[in-house]
């Protein structure tokens, strides 16, 4: 009816195992696993703190944005309606140069005007580099080899120094011969002094050594006196790729308010004197025709000097984009600081700066954000002020260079009504960003130990858990066998322990105890049952004798033949359950009767004995001559061939072949007895040698599953094993018997 | 003078059943239910023969007690247990005890009067002089088939009469087998398993081996039976 279903459950169950009633597993992690994924959940809070840092980073910089904002609006109210200020005629012309290029370097000690060369370009510091590239004067054939210019100007307290080394392919002087002055490599200089009128003035030499200064017409060709000046002195040194030209000029001369602009001519052919190329100090001389003096208002300086704010740099233009005064730097102020100087360092320190480093570039630590910082940004200043100036607005603008932030606003300047110049602050954002960058340090520090921690200790205790369950598991494991019988009544492991864990240890180990003892009371029933049942069978046997002796007619009465015949059915049952309930215990007591015998002869002798006993099957040994010797007791093991032959012929075929084999390798002797029966049914397979299982279907014969349970009890108090399986090519069972083959110790 | 048979037996039908069968075979019966009463008719009158249950109601060891006490009265009365305790450990007391047969239940009625008869037997025998014509010596082994009296090499060998039978049986033919059916037969129980054969030659070999610890004449023929081996010596 149901046989389907036996059997696909049947076939599950030989799928697992271990566990032949539980459903599959399903697929999974480990609880160390699944804690160690928990703990990385964790690594959520840097990213959240990450994220927060950033978000107060872009608050903490709209707030400096605006603090700057207030401080330039502040300057350049505080600057505002001052004309005086701004006026071109106040001041002294202290700082000299490219109004785009750094303030002019204040020299100690005036230089000699017939020092060598190189001690002038030592001491009038980084020269600004002038080329022709793009310039109408220059042409479009322009080739820097052949003509370049680089200049600087330097100051001290009562002269102006200026310095050209120009490389020219071919150096034409002043022939002497020729009476006009500009046919030659020459150095024009135009000075705008403070009332607007301008002066031209011609340096040229016959030969290297001091040059002689003209005062010329505005045609540049002729002069206005013949007369050489002494107030401006200069020399000419010749060099490797051209010459080197050394100016200095009076303050005095210069007066307040003046502008400078040096023109350097180039002339090649000497046969024609031809004007080749100019290049001029100012580069765009259509629009600021006399760019290149820059002029500091000292009140101007004084009334900013206290406005001074940490990494900021706040300069004061005027309409013309002249800095009027500046203070403070975007730098911060010890920037050597940062670079470490090389020394001997431990390899562990060596290490220690390599995690630094890492640390630093995760982090994007702001230090490295200062190397990138320019130096000169006039380009973007101007091009802000140029806005600010035109639309009379404050204009805030955070610019980045690499990993340098910088906030720069700019703010105009009115009077009367009229934007007199414009106030412009710059500051890095860098110092802001490196107070952050300590608060995310700290905070990733704390972080990491505590995540450390947090997965080291978790990683223990998962360890740990993972260890005493896996100890619980092994300890259930081997309480019971395969089949279910329990070789321990109590799980030792952990069994103390507070926990949940020791509580579900001392729940099995309970369990364990209630199981051993209803196993005891399930195997010692067929025993007491049997006891219990001789009585009255003693009873019905008794009285079935006691009619049969008195009524001696009845003697060929046929139910009185089927209640004998079923006293002795009920009497085989009877001793079959006690044989096996006792055998057992005898086993045990047994253990010390082993003997080393040869196992060959005995299966011999019982095979003839078996032939005789059952003449209707033929039971063949299939096995040589050679004596297998084996340690055990012979008489149980004889019994335990018995169960195998009654087995076999029970479930043989009938009348059939029935073969029993001894084969030895290394390790086990087999023994195993097959008949031509059906094969095994699937349902009881596993079970087949536990007691009271039989597939046997014919009420009218005892099968109490007992036979093979006794071969199993036999064979494992030999310390053997016991399998059945169906033939393999041929109808059949084969039940086999397997015995450890380690017996000559005693033999 | 009709031959007395004492039942001690505490289930009434059995104890009627045997005392029938024993009763038409011309024995006067005495059948008790329980200790007290068994021993106040052991005082009045002394049975030929005792058959004794040994569990009898609450009284676990009944049975003992009451042969320790018949003993007591007299060495050569035929004691039996007849139970259904089947442990070697009660074997062994009853043999302790002097017991001269322990029978199993269910038992045969038609056996128990056969072992009824032999017992009374060679009671009879052990109370007149023993007669040396019906002593059969194999070897070192000699066998008194009137008194069940086995000696080897000289010392007495306590057995049952199931054993005796066995022993018996074995020693007629040295040196052939005797097949687990023939042992069956002999020892009058009707149907017995081999195992319970196994049972008896190995209480036999052990009570043997008290005396003489290298005793192996016994030998066991597997899948077939038993046989007593000649020795040289």
């Amino acid at each position: 009816m149901n046989a389907s279903v036996d059997r696909a459950s049947a076939q599950n169950s030989r799928q697992t195992t271990a566990s032949r009633t539980s459903r599959p597993v399903r697929r999974g992690l480990k609880i160390r696993t699944k804690l160690l994924l928990l703990v990385s959940f964790l690594l959520v809070i840097p990213w959240m703190g990450y994220e927060s840092v950033r978000e107060m980073e872009k608050f903490l910089l709209e707030g400096q944005e605006q603090a700057l904002e207030l401080t330039t609006q502040g300057i350049s109210s505080i600057l505002g309606n001052r004309s005086d200020l701004f006026d071109p005629g106040v001041g002294v012309p202290e700082l000299v140069g490219s109004s785009t290029g750094n303030p002019l370097k204040t020299l100690e000690e005036p230089l000699a005007i017939d020092a060598p060369a190189g001690v002038w370009a030592q001491a009038i510091g980084e020269l600004s580099s002038f080329t022709g590239v793009g310039l109408y004067e220059c042409g479009a054939d322009y080739r820097p080899d052949l003509l370049a210019v680089r200049h600087a100007m330097a100051l001290n307290a009562d002269m102006l120094f200026a310095y050209f080394e120009i490389d020219d392919d071919r150096v034409v002087l002043r022939d002497p011969a020729l009476l006009s002055l500009d046919s030659n490599d020459q150095i024009r200089l135009t000075i705008q002094r403070g009332s607007g009128e301008l002066s031209r003035y011609l340096l040229t030499t016959q030969e290297p050594g001091r040059i002689s200064v003209y005062l010329m017409k505005p045609n540049w060709r002729e002069v206005v006196d013949g007369e050489a000046l002494r107030d401006i002195a200069g020399t000419l040194d010749p060099g490797e790729d051209g010459y080197a030209v050394k100016i200095r000029i009076p303050r005095e001369f210069l007066g307040t308010g003046a502008r400078l602009k040096f023109e350097v001519v180039d002339v090649d052919d000497e046969a024609s004197r031809a004007i080749r190329q100019i290049i001029s100090t100012e580069p765009d001389p259509f629009r600021f025709e006399f760019g290149s003096v820059r002029l500091a208002t000292p009140e101007l300086a004084k009334l900013i000097q206290p406005l001074y704010v940490a990494e900021a740099n706040i300069t004061v233009w005027d309409a013309f984009f002249r800095v009027r005064a500046q203070v403070g730097s975007v730098f911060p102020p010890v920037r050597e600081a940062f670079g470490r100087a090389p020394q001997k360092r431990s390899f562990l320190t060596q290490i220690e700066d390599r995690f630094l480093e890492f640390f630093d570039w995760i982090l994007r630590s702001p230090q490295r954000g200062v190397k990138d910082m320019p130096v000169d940004s006039s380009r973007e200043d101007r091009r802000l002020l140029s806005r600010v100036l035109a639309e009379g607005n404050s204009i805030t603008e955070r610019r980045r260079y690499g990993e340098a932030k910088l906030i720069v606003t700019a703010s105009p300047i009115w009077a009367a009504g009229n934007i007199e110049g414009a106030v412009l602050v710059k500051q890095s954002a860098n110092k802001l960003l490196s107070l952050q960058y300590r608060t995310l340090q700290r905070f990733t520090l704390l972080f990491l130990g505590v995540f450390i921690f947090l997965g080291i200790a978790i990683l223990v205790f998962a360890t740990r858990l993972t260890y005493r369950v896996g100890k619980l598991q092994r300890e259930t494991e081997q309480a019971a066998t395969a089949e279910g019988r329990l070789l321990k009544d109590r799980i030792r492991a952990g069994s103390r322990s507070s926990d949940e864990l020791g509580s579900l240890t001392r729940s099995i180990s309970a369990l364990l105890q209630n199981l051993g003892q209803y196993t005891q009371y399930l195997e010692k029933l067929p025993d007491t049952l049997a006891h219990e049942l001789h009585n009255p069978l003693n009873v019905v046997n008794s009285s079935l004798e006691n009619l049969q002796y008195n009524h001696t007619e009845l003697s060929e009465d046929k139910h009185l033949q089927r209640a004998r015949n079923g006293v002795g059915r009920l009497r085989s049952i009877i001793t079959s359950l006690t044989e096996a309930a006792s055998l057992k215990e005898a086993l045990t007591r047994e253990q010390a009767q082993s003997e080393t015998f040869d196992l060959a002869l005995l299966v011999r002798n019982c095979v003839e004995g078996y032939q005789a006993a059952h003449p209707g099957y033929r039971i063949v040994q299939n096995f040589s001559e050679a004596p297998v010797l084996i340690l055990g007791v012979p008489d149980r093991i004889a019994q335990m061939l018995d169960k195998l032959i009654d087995n076999a012929i029970q479930f043989g075929s009938e009348n059939g072949l029935i073969i029993v084999n001894l084969r030895r390798d290394a390790e086990f002797i087999e023994l195993s007895v097959l008949n031509d029966g059906p094969s095994l049914p699937d349902d009881i397979a596993d079970r087949l040698f536990d007691p009271m299982v039989s597939s046997a279907k014919d009420a009218r014969k005892t099968h109490l599953g007992l036979g093979l349970y006794i071969v199993r009890l036999v064979a494992e108090s030999h310390r053997g094993t016991v399998r059945a399986e169906n033939r393999r090519g041929a109808r059949g069972v084969e039940v086999t018997v397997a015995l450890p083959a380690e017996v000559r110790r005693r033999g | 003078m009709p031959t007395v048979i004492a039942i001690v037996e505490d289930d009434p039908d059995q104890r009627e059943n045997y005392s029938d069968v024993l009763k038409s075979h011309g024995y006067d019966v005495r059948t008790y239910a329980d200790r007290p009463s068994a021993e106040a008719g052991f005082a009045r009158e002394l049975p030929n023969l005792a058959l004794l249950d040994i569990m009898l109601g609450e009284d676990m060891d009944g049975g003992f007690d009451l042969c320790m006490q018949l003993r007591n009265m007299s060495s050569t009365l035929p004691i039996i247990f007849l139970t259904a305790r089947d442990s070697d450990a009660d074997r062994i007391s009853s043999q302790r005890m002097t017991a001269w047969d322990y029978i199993t239940k269910p038992v045969s009625l038609e056996f128990l009067v056969a072992r009824v008869h032999a017992l009374l037997k060679i009671s009879d025998q052990l109370q007149s002089a023993p007669t040396a014509s019906t002593t059969v010596s194999v070897g070192a082994l000699e066998l008194n088939e009137d008194s069940m009296l086995v000696r080897w090499k000289g010392q007495p060998v306590s057995l049952t009469l199931t054993e005796f039978w066995i022993i018996e049986s074995l020693t007629r033919n040295p040196g052939h087998v005797r097949t687990y059916d023939a042992l069956s037969d002999v020892t009058r129980q009707g149907l017995v398993e081999r195992n319970t054969i196994n049972g008896y030659i190995r209480r036999i070999r052990h009570k043997f081996r008290e005396l003489d610890e290298r005793f192996d004449r016994i030998q066991t023929v597997h899948g077939t039976g038993y046989k007593w081996e000649q020795g040289s010596a």
